[in-house]
């Protein structure tokens, strides 16, 4: 059967080099209070950027310091990549693994994301938001190399 | 939904391995079918029954709970 809306298999190597490290390296700074807005300042094109003092800018150049967005853009598209990437042997079986995995991500994701929202408040918050950037990619990623890591076993001791 | 693929595999004496690769699944599919853990897909259901040379039914079997 064909499998829709999938990148080849050789991405899913590329995805892992660009996710991991980013991850790690964007949680790191992320609770190491690393100051993102000072650091790696560039020139970069904005289509809005709300300023406290001063007035806000639409559609203009604006001096920012670019590493969260650099890592978080890492982590997005290596993410992508890592689960929706072929497997080698995909077939329908396993994008069914896929799917009921994504199902499940999004379910747990927003479970979180309700208590979270209910019972935890100000700056950790925040940080929660942050983190939910990757954390339904995360938690997709996680669940269906388990899942495939489990029926790759049970076929395993078959023999 | 039951089959008998075991058997049937027995009978044509073939592995898990060569037949995922006759019918261009994964080993992983075939053992999850056999288990009753995964329905195929119907074009997986007639790949399998034009291997076997069987109708469908003869290798699918609904349940009372299907």
């Amino acid at each position: 059967m064909k499998t829709h809306f999938l990148f080849p298999n050789s991405f899913k190597k590329i995805g892992w080099l660009l996710f991991v490290p980013s991850f790690i390296l964007g949680t790191y700074l992320l609770l190491s209070g690393f100051d993102f807005e000072n650091s790696f300042v560039v020139k970069t094109f904005a289509i809005f950027k709300d300023q406290i003092i001063f007035k806000s800018t639409y559609f203009s150049f604006i001096e920012n310091g670019i590493l969260d967005e650099l890592i978080t853009v890492l982590v997005i598209v290596g993410g992508i990549l890592v689960g929706f990437s072929k497997t080698k042997n995909e077939d329908e079986y396993i994008s069914k693994i896929r799917y009921e995995s994504l199902v499940w991500a999004t379910y747990f994701n927003f479970g979180l994301l309700l208590f979270t929202t209910i019972f935890i408040f100000g700056i950790p918050y925040f940080y929660i938001l942050v983190a939910n950037i990757a954390a339904m990619l995360l938690f997709f990623i996680i669940r269906f190399h388990y899942k495939i890591y489990q029926l790759n076993k049970a076929t395993n001791d078959d023999e | 939904m039951t089959n008998n693929l075991k058997v049937l595999r027995a009978i044509k004496n073939i592995s898990q391995e060569d037949l995922a690769k006759q019918i261009g699944v994964s080993r992983q599919t075939i053992n999850a079918m056999e288990k009753g853990k995964y329905v195929p897909s119907t074009v997986l259901a007639l790949k399998l029954a034009r291997f076997f040379e069987k109708p469908v039914e003869d290798i699918f079997t609904l349940e009372t709970t299907d």
